[in-house]
């Protein structure tokens, strides 16, 4: 049986699928352990599997950006202040992992560069989470031009010239792709890469959190509103607005994911909840509204539910792009929703069938999607494919 | 302020409100200032439509679209309706 040591960055959304695939892993006989930043998500991994944490300087903690910066600016500042210092400051502490751990594989979220350039100065054997499916897609070229130039200077500090490449983010041996070929589509051209569309993954290996289930009534429609697990903060009025809009529908209940501190004011048939086991309210919802977050966007459409999408930032205008174009939602204006706005999108979502129709095609793709089991297989065949007493890269330092 | 370019603005105001199509911006007001980034909230795919469809308004005298690509992507993020309506002025042939 082979050690995996998985990298990420201290998101949930890049940490769910990749905890799916640890559980199959491990539950397969495999040594799996974790790198990322100290920090609350650390601690909230469950205790059988190790975490090396990774070295952020607290003075320059890189956090995700000014949160009032949005669009293309918002994905330069996710680089700049972000990934990029990220990598920096994470390199020497993820080798100390290595040596320490001694991997047979190494599974590293595409935007935990520290791990894709680890593994590249080693030659161990790696393969890329693509817990985003925009990041396997080609945006337009002054913006590409751009990405590609900070990795550039990033593997020039990092890498010997002849392992320099073009997106070392992406392993040769394999990108899994959390997402189907049917919601991602082919509008945009894509990097080279050998693709693994594995779908969404099924919740395994995350922890159970409680929910008022009474509350939600049989005769009505019910709706979910989430903006993720970072932009709840600075949601404040586009919850309000979406109270607002819900407050007018009798035979609506909405469950918002959002602060505490709107429940104060919220109407009868809203629920305000700081966190959800979202996978199994989806199972009660009848449609989503959320901020086209990866994880979220792929859930509902797995549960064949139409979504109403309102991207803030980073990569969540190209997903939201991915709903719009597949027929299974409805794009609203973050920053400029109103409620009257926002009342006629949920009511066309709930009535409209096409959108419900085109969301149960999406359904039926991701069952048929593999999911983290599919994962593990193509973690298996990289394994499989390393020379036998080949000495461990790592071991070497 | 010439008057050729401030019917260039409103040309294109008209183009951004048809084009946006959302009821928030038939009331929003828009200016040379205003950003199309940063105030309007488009996205890069939805701004290259706009300057295909302003494009075909001209009647294929302008490159508007060639012209965009070749900005930086600071440009980019901070084009407002000004900038765009003098790069028109500039290079619309005057009409004889």
């Amino acid at each position: 049986m082979a050690r995996a040591l998985i990298v990420v960055p201290p998101l949930t959304g890049h940490i769910y699928p990749a905890l799916s695939v640890a559980d199959v892993l491990r539950k397969s006989g495999h040594e799996v352990a974790w790198a990322l930043q100290a920090g609350p998500q650390a601690a909230e991994l469950p205790a059988e599997m190790p975490v090396f944490p990774l070295d952020v300087q607290t003075a320059a903690a890189p956090d995700l950006g000014p949160q009032g910066v949005r669009g293309i600016e918002s994905v330069q500042s996710f680089y700049l202040d972000y990934a990029i210092p990220m990598a920096r400051q994470c390199l020497d502490s993820l080798a100390a992992a290595v040596h320490e751990f001694n991997p047979d594989i190494l599974i590293v979220d595409h935007q935990m560069l520290a791990g894709a350039l680890i593994a590249r100065q080693l030659d161990l054997p790696w393969v890329t989470l693509a817990s985003s499916s925009a990041s396997i897609q080609k945006v337009f070229p002054q913006f590409d031009s751009w990405v590609n130039a900070q990795l550039l200077a990033l593997q020039e500090d990092v890498l010997s010239p002849e392992r320099i490449v073009e997106r070392p983010d992406f392993s040769p041996h394999g990108v899994i792709v959390f997402s189907v070929e049917a919601l991602v589509g082919r509008d945009w051209p894509r990097y080279e890469a050998t693709y693994h569309f594995v779908g969404a993954t099924r919740g395994e290996g995350r922890r159970a959190i409680e929910f008022p289930w009474s509350w939600l009534r049989q005769d009505h429609r019910k709706v979910l509103v989430t903006l993720g697990t970072i932009n709840h903060a600075d949601g404040a009025r586009f919850f309000e607005v979406v109270m607002e809009a819900v407050a007018e529908m009798p035979k609506v209940q909405a469950v918002l994911v959002a602060p505490a501190a709107l429940a104060a004011h919220a109407p009868d048939n809203v629920r305000v909840c700081q966190q959800v086991p979202q996978l199994d309210l989806l199972k009660s919802m009848d449609a989503v509204i959320c901020h086209a977050g990866h994880n979220t966007v792929c859930e509902a459409l797995s549960h064949g539910l139409p979504l109403i999408v309102s991207p803030i930032r980073h990569d969540q205008p190209a997903i939201a792009k991915q709903v719009v174009t597949c027929g299974a939602g409805m794009f609203l204006r973050y920053g400029k929703a109103t409620s009257a706005a926002t009342r006629s999108a949920i009511e066309r979502v709930l009535n409209d069938i096409e959108y419900r129709n085109r969301a149960r095609e999406m359904a039926v793709a991701f069952a048929a999607a593999p999911g983290a089991a599919g994962a593990a297989a193509i973690i298996g065949n990289v394994l499989a494919a390393v020379p036998k007493g080949q000495p461990r890269a790592g071991s070497e330092r | 302020m010439n008057s050729r370019f401030a019917e260039i603005v409103e040309t294109l105001i008209g183009h951004i409100r048809r084009s946006v199509a959302e009821d928030w911006i038939q009331t929003y007001e828009i200016g040379p200032e205003t950003r199309f980034s940063q105030d309007l909230e488009m996205e890069s795919i939805e701004m290259v439509m706009l300057a295909a469809t302003i494009q075909r308004h001209y009647g294929g005298r302008l490159a508007i679209v060639d012209w965009l690509s070749g900005r930086s992507l600071e440009d980019l993020v901070a084009l407002s309706v000004g900038d765009l309506a003098r790069h028109i002025d500039e290079t619309l042939p005057s009409e004889a």
